[in-house]
């Protein structure tokens, strides 16, 4: 041991030196680390966030290079999609020349072009493997007897026809040697030792299509030797536990990991287990070494010596980041390698650190935030556990007593340069292609070496991940062209006055009886459209896609209906604590941080009646915890699971009968429930907003401001209708750790519906009324705003306040929420159909029930797809999407340009919202499903919830930051596109302004286009400027409603446009 | 007919229905037409309802009559004279097996019920099914076991299916290791076994309980046995039952084996398989009365095991190790309550253990939804009340105490230790005296595989 004690007085020296560097590479490197915090309130982001900077193609290449995870889809599943027709040659062609540009039309010698060769390279799929698999394959597979069976029958023949002529003429004992033909001589001696030689006149085609391929093969083998090929060598990995793996395939990681990933759990756990941590708050450095000093330790051979290390170090008072920059010296780490060795280091259980660092950077997050400077005693602890076992790994299978800095060096050695000349892999490919293509031996043969080094370069250049970013291109490529062409043809149609669209102002006099309205005075109504008009009654959403089918039912339930949207936590930035809440939880999105808070009382009348059922609920909710507890107790559980077998009811009908389980434990619930009129402590007396009494709430003047912009946001300042409905939503699920990211992002992971309550309260009050009218907006008299939630798992709807509703306005109520409740029926028939339980043949009613049910199935992994197939966001206003078919895949923000001033304001604070908001949703869905187990967190079966912050894979693991598979399967990976109502130099303007919005549409993290519905003329955004968009075609389906569109359809489903069909839509609103 | 014959027959059905719904599942597999989620959840049900079905007839029956003791006898299926050896298949129906067996269905049924949804659309979906219907099949049979072989028979289907599907996601490795190290624990078990019951039939030629117990009905059963016999066979079988139970020192397994789907966690090692050991040991409970070394070795086992496993389970941060030590603590006093005898209790304690734990682990998932509701019914955070344990104990101690918890007693590590590496040594130190004789013999290197490199080379296509 002196040498390593020598060693250790050394670096100690340096130590002191190296450290402070240190911690703030420590903390630049912490960026790269996953950045989701608590999966109790899931916040959507973007994955790549820490290389937004770069553009998206870069940043994906690097993800991959960092993560080890994949950039876009393989290229068979691209493949698959070609075939299914979601991608048309077509657009790998203008995808490949535009990507390509000049260089497109190259000649590659004898080859033809360069487009042409990537174009095959595309079409036919190339495979490879490592070299004994290759090999493995040309002897033991028909590689060499058969053409591949996509080769066209017309160019093998031809192929095997040349082949054929060649060797007779040339190639044969009688024929004249000639010079050049010395290697083709020695090349077709050896495969005529496998052929009968003899008998060659008598060869059948089989034959002779065999021994053309025998012959391509070697020609081709002959030209990869020849060529003169730069062989990079593959980078030499940096930790010292990726070299020991390569080298003896012990992973030195396990042992460590096996212990760190208890330690950590223990460390950030947020009250899960019994006994916390001892000496938690010291910190994760302090803590360890006080467990891990103790004699008598684990017996596992790695860990004899932590004890003794864990001494030694606390004996000369190391600090974290001493003893980092001591065991970086132990290990041989130089001073350049320091960055990228510590970011490897940290990504190797980067689940645990990145939440380490969100725990301590956003502490306000979370129950039990950790102390500052944690993510640095996490890598210490981890660099002195990784020694040890780098020391017994070492000398377990290499046998390596040395100093550890010289490990590498010698595990390198022992490894050997295993490096792979890579010619079976070139000639393979060449081989594959020469097949489909159609390359002939003897052209091939008489290539020169130049000629061949150019041709392996080229096909090198076009690698997989080179055909998949152009297949992703094409895929992403035709949805933009369906979309924009269907957005121009249905701006077309509805200018044409031909749809379902621009049937808002029918009601020509409010209090009319609508619906009753014949088709004549529809026309008279039309016609009249040029003053504002009102309707009927009016709903204001979030933009969330999930709504949009919602919204699309209703406008065909009853078409005298507008229905709005904006950011669903409505401009209410608030901590609320709700009737039968413990705490206050923010309800906003999380770039917000709210300074008002908000609570929930009931009534006075019901106050005795709260005070009972809350001791109640106390009372069962302490005995519960008392059995949770207990029942995993010695003498506890004794009682309780002697008693158990009453669990077997629960259980057996929870998972037989789960919807009317549900409904019995609502029936009987009453007795511990809130009472159901409850009021919102909404108004501030003292001036300064606060938790504390009297501090609850906002001033009529913020209120105002509130009502104000959201009234401006949407567009509605002069067309109020009698009733406003604003409809918040959140979703509920039962055994669902990520129930929370189907909540409403724009709540950051919370429920909206206490937002869209606080609104219409606000709007409600005369005071702001006043206030408003001041200020030039008048709302009616007449109108009056109602709070409601919208459940998007089983589809429920509640409304708030209704105790409060004039009474001359109950039938107004009653027709919107029968509307509603139709809407919300069928918008649950049109979910249904992308779910594989639920039959396509189901009535309405049947889907209802069946999405009920899903929210209270104890066994349901998928309560509802969420946010899947996201791919569009349309700002701008209602008129020119409404009655457009977009399968619950677009983001609508309402937004009128008419009504926005010149310094565009309200556009401006709309898309600072609405850009990160969606973008960072679209994107970690696209990273969720194109790598399902590297970003994503895999498939929900084996999750295991780890100190109340995220999940596990089954009984030990990395934390999994990401989207379950379950949430993301029916997702299809393309960039939002943006279609935004405004003009080319209005957008160019904002994103002058506005950073975040430039790196987003700069950097091709979203897709932009801007349109002018009236002119129906789109201009899009593409190479860093915007162009004008030219539709391929002007046709776009008709259909009389949404069902008869999807009905009887799993799968995707394309644009159609919704004609007006007010006899239908009667008879089903009424019915 | 006569009630022989409906007890035959019904007997007969509850064994046949797992058995049938395995052949349904398996040889479609085999054969590469493997049957679709829709025909598997039916198969399913209906081989589960009409085996609970009979076994819940056949209760009524037997308490109807005041039957306490009902035997199926299918015969000698393998006889070989020269050794005195034949494979007797006996099922007895009594106040031990019948519970156990309805228990078996009702919650093998409710997990397939709840797989059917859960595993919807999962590419394992058949696999697990065809493992389901292996475990299902070896549970009936283990709890109407007639004869030793037969439970061995019953016992290796619960522990192969059991280890198949903790390595159910095999595409990962860490699955595949803690499946491998489960499959370990339990040979060792089972070699335990196979000799206790090589050790029986030596003493009293055959292997049959009723030879075996003597004649009357489970519990009130005397055994043939000498104390000396007793208690080398009864160690052997506390072996076998301590691997099967994870009880100490090879519990470190069971938190490992929660790397499956939910619902096959929660019904292996949270409810029937778990419960597998101390079932045997109930089964040979008049061995243990003969000698009161084995009853104490016994119940000192199952309150080292609780004692433990109460302990570790404080200190688990994640619900699914934390419901694993708690039905271990369970286990450990049900182990206990044989050994002193309580029978019946420790019956209805393991009944109502499984059934408690199969929904709390099926319901694991659910615990950041279950915690926010409590802390709003409670109107705050939920503590855990320090145990008089934590002001007893002086600070340094606490602190050994934590991590001998959090190391999960070391018992891996001790394992690791005093039977793995002196086994590999062993072996290699074989392995290598083979080698220098087979050099010695064949003048020169006689071993081709030392020269073939291990291949890891990465093709660039594969990486990403």
């Amino acid at each position: 041991m002196n040498p390593t004690l020598a060693k250790h007085s050394r670096s100690a020296t340096t130590a002191g030196r190296r450290a402070e560097p240190l911690r703030h590479l420590i903390e630049h490197v912490a960026h790269q680390l996953p950045a989701q915090g608590p999966i109790t309130a899931f916040i959507h982001h973007n994955t790549l966030h820490a290389f937004q900077a770069l553009p998206f193609e870069q940043a994906v290449v690097k993800g991959a290079a960092t993560f080890g995870c994949h950039p876009y889809l393989p290229e068979a599943r691209y493949r698959t999609m070609l075939e299914q027709g979601r991608i048309r040659a077509a657009d790998i062609e203008a995808t490949l020349i535009d990507d390509l540009g000049d260089r497109a039309d190259a000649l590659l010698g004898l080859l033809g072009t360069r487009f042409h060769l990537y174009m095959a390279m595309l079409e036919h799929p190339l495979r490879t493997g490592p070299t004994e698999e290759l090999r493995w394959v040309m002897a033991e597979t028909d590689a060499l007897r058969k053409f591949f069976k996509t080769v066209a029958p017309g160019v093998r023949d031809r192929v095997v026809q040349d082949t054929r002529r060649w060797i007779m003429r040339d190639l044969t004992d009688g024929a004249v040697a000639r010079e050049e033909d010395q290697r083709a001589k020695i090349l077709v001696d050896a495969v005529f030792d496998t052929f009968d030689k003899p008998h060659i006149e008598q060869w059948d085609t089989d034959t002779w299509e065999a021994f053309s391929l025998h012959l391509l093969w070697l020609v081709c083998r002959d030209g990869v030797r020849g060529a003169d090929i730069s062989w990079k060598p593959p980078s030499m990995p940096i930790r010292h536990r990726d070299v020991l793996l390569d080298a003896t395939g012990e992973d030195s990681d396990q042992p460590v990991h096996d212990l760190l990933i208890r330690f950590c759990a223990a460390f950030l756990d947020q009250g899960f287990a019994q006994c916390s941590l001892p000496d938690r708050d010291d910190g994760f450095y302090r803590s360890f070494v006080n467990l891990y000093r103790q004699s008598a330790g684990p017996p596992d051979r790695w860990r004899r010596g932590l004890r003794d290390e864990l001494r030694r170090i606390e004996n000369r008072a190391l600090s974290p980041l001493e003893s980092i920059a001591e065991s970086l010296s132990l290990l041989g780490v130089g001073y350049d390698e320091d960055e990228e060795f510590i970011a490897h280091t940290l990504l190797a259980l980067r689940g645990y650190a990145g939440m380490i660092w969100q725990l301590e950077t956003r502490g306000d997050r979370a129950a039990r935030p950790v102390p500052p400077g944690s993510l640095i005693e996490f890598l210490a602890v981890r660099l002195i556990l990784d020694r040890l076992a780098l020391a017994a790994v070492a000398y377990e299978v290499l046998g390596y007593r040395g100093p550890l800095d010289g490990l590498r060096g010698f595990a390198r050695e022992r490894a050997g340069l295993r490096e792979t000349s890579g010619v079976e892999q070139r000639t393979f490919l060449v081989f594959q292609l020469a097949q489909v293509v159609g390359w002939k031996p003897e052209s091939l043969y008489r290539l020169s070496p130049v000629a061949w080094s150019m041709l392996l370069a080229e096909l090198e250049s076009f690698s997989g991940l080179e055909r998949r970013r152009i297949y992703h291109l094409a895929f992403e490529r035709r949805y933009r062209i369906q979309t924009l062409d269907a957005v121009a043809a249905h701006c077309r149609q509805i200018n044409s006055g031909g749809s379902a669209a621009g049937e808002r102002c029918t009601g020509n006099a409010v209090g009319d009886d609508g619906p009753s309205n014949d088709d004549h005075d529809r026309t008279d109504a039309t016609e009249t459209c040029a003053a504002p008009c009102i309707p009927l009654f009016q709903v204001i959403c979030c933009l969330d896609e999930r709504e949009e089918s919602f919204r699309r039912h209703l406008e065909e339930v009853a078409p005298d209906c507008e229905t709005l949207s904006t950011a669903g936590f409505f401009a209410v930035a608030m901590y609320y604590r709700g009737a039968a809440d413990a705490y206050y939880t923010p309800l906003c999105p999380v770039i917000i941080k709210p300074r008002h808070y908000v609570c929930e009382d009931v009534v006075y009348t019901f106050k005795e009646a709260d005070k009972l059922r809350r001791k109640r609920r106390r009372t069962i909710g302490t005995v519960t915890h008392r059995v949770h507890v207990g029942s995993r107790t010695f003498a506890g559980g004794w009682l309780a699971a002697v008693l158990g077998s009453m669990a077997s009811i629960p259980l057996v009908m929870r998972i037989l009968f789960p919807r009317a389980t549900a409904q019995l434990r609502r029936r009987f619930g009453g007795f511990v429930r809130t009472p159901s009129v409850t009021q919102l402590q909404l108004e501030r007396t003292e001036s300064a907003p606060g938790p504390d009494k009297g501090h609850v709430g906002y001033r009529v003047e913020e209120m105002a401001a509130i009502v104000q912009r959201v009234l401006c946001d949407v567009g509605v300042t002069r067309t109020i209708s009698r009733l406003v409905i604003v409809c918040g939503h959140g979703s509920s699920s039962l055994n669902n750790p990520h129930e929370s990211a189907h909540d409403c992002g724009a709540c950051g992971g919370g429920r909206g519906g206490p937002n869209a309550r606080a609104f219409a309260h606000m709007a409600n009050d005369p005071r702001v009324r006043h206030i408003l009218l001041m200020g030039g907006l008048s709302i009616p008299d007449e109108t009056v705003f109602v709070g409601g939630y919208h459940n998007t798992c089983d589809d429920n709807m509640t409304y708030y306040d209704l105790d409060r509703l004039p009474s001359t306005h109950k039938d107004d109520f009653a027709r919107a929420s029968a509307a509603l409740d139709e809407a919300r029926q069928r918008s649950a028939h049109e979910r249904c159909r992308r779910f594989e339980s639920a039959e396509l043949r189901l009535s309405t009613e049947a889907a209802l029930r069946h999405v009920e049910g899903r929210a209270e199935d104890l066994s349901q992994v998928r309560p509802e797809y969420g946010h899947a197939t996201n791919a569009l966001c349309f700002v701008g206003r209602r008129e020119w999407s409404r009655g457009l078919f977009l399968d619950r895949r677009a983001f609508l923000q309402s937004y009128d340009p008419a009504q926005d001033d010149e310094n565009l304001t309200i556009l401006t604070r709309i898309l600072q919202a609405v850009f990160p908001v969606c973008a960072g949703i679209n994107l970690e869905y696209y990273f969720s499903y194109v790598d399902p187990t590297g970003y994503g967190c895999g498939t929900k079966l084996p999750h295991n919830i780890v100190s109340l912050l995220g999940v596990m894979n089954g009984a030990a693991s990395d934390l999994r930051p990401g989207l379950p598979w379950q949430m993301v399967e029916i997702h299809e990976p393309v960039r939002l596109l943006f279609v935004i109502e405004t003009t080319v130099a209005a957008m160019l303007w904002i994103m002058e302004r506005n950073e975040g919005i430039a790196e987003l549409v700069r950097g091709n993290w979203v897709q932009l286009a801007t349109l002018d519905p009236a002119t129906s003329e789109i201009q899009w955004f593409r190479n860093g400027r915007f162009e004008c968009y030219y539709p391929e075609t002007g046709d776009l389906p008709q259909v009389t409603s949404s069902i008869d569109w999807y009905r009887g359809w799993r799968e995707h489903l394309g644009f159609a446009s919704l004609k007006r069909n007010t006899a239908m839509a009667e008879s089903m609103g009424s019915g | 007919m006569d009630t022989d014959t409906i007890f035959h027959v019904l007997g007969i059905c509850v064994v046949v229905c797992p058995a049938a719904l395995l052949g349904a599942l398996g040889l479609r597999a085999i054969v590469g037409r493997p049957l679709g989620e829709e025909s598997i959840n039916r198969c399913t049900y209906a081989s589960i309802m009409v085996g609970l079905t009979a076994a819940v007839a056949i209760l009524g029956m037997m308490l109807v009559f005041g039957t306490r003791h009902v035997a199926i006898e299918l015969g000698d299926w393998v006889v070989i004279p020269q050794q005195h050896f034949h494979f007797h298949l006996k099922f007895v129906f009594d106040r031990l097996s019948v519970p156990f067996v309805i228990l078996s269905y009702l919650l093998c049924g409710t997990v397939g019920a709840f797989t059917s949804r859960y595993l919807h659309r999962e590419p394992g979906y058949g696999r697990f099914y065809v493992s389901y219907a292996f475990f299902t099949l070896g549970m009936v049979i283990t709890s109407l076991a007639g004869t030793i072989e037969v439970l061995f028979f019953g016992w290796e289907l619960v522990g192969l299916s059991s280890a198949l599907l903790v390595a159910f996601f095999q595409e990962r490795t860490a699955p595949v290791r803690n499946g491998l190290r489960v499959w370990s624990v339990y040979r060792l078990a089972d070699a335990a076994f196979l000799i206790a019951a090589v050790a029986l039939h030596h003493m009293t030629g055959a292997g049959d309980f009723d030879r075996l117990m003597g004649s009357g009905s489970w519990p009130e059963r005397v055994a043939s046995l000498t104390p000396r016999q007793a208690l080398f066979v009864g160690l052997l079988l506390l072996v076998a039952a301590a691997g099967k139970s994870a009880l100490v020192p090879l519990s470190g397994w069971l938190p490992r084996a929660m790397e499956g789907p939910t619902p096959s966690s929660a019904i292996f090692y949270g409810a029937l398989s778990v419960h597998l050991g101390a079932f045997l040991l109930l089964r040979v409970s008049p061995i243990l009365e003969l000698s009161i070394w084995l009853s104490a070795a016994v119940v000192g086992v199952g309150l080292v095991t609780a004692l433990f496993a109460a302990i570790t389970a404080r200190v688990q941060t994640d619900i699914k190790s934390a419901l694993a030590y708690a039905s271990l603590t369970q286990v450990g006093l049900i182990v206990a309550e044989i050994g002193l005898g309580l029978r019946y209790i420790a019956l209805i304690h393991i009944l109502g253990h499984a059934c408690l734990r199969t929904l709390q682990l099926l319901r694991a998932p659910t615990l950041l939804h279950d915690y926010h509701t409590l802390e709003n019914a409670i109107g705050g955070h939920l503590h855990h009340q320090q145990g008089i344990w934590a002001r007893v104990i002086p600070a340094p101690a606490r602190l050994w105490c934590y991590r001998f918890a959090m190391e999960r007693g070391y018992l891996d590590g001790l394992l690791d230790e005093c039977v793995a590496h002196p086994f590999l040594r062993v072996f290699r130190w074989c392995d290598a005296a083979e080698r220098r004789w087979t050099d010695f013999l064949s003048g020169g290197r006689s071993r081709e595989s030392d020269a073939v490199e291990v291949h890891a080379e990465v093709v660039e296509e594969l990486r990403l």
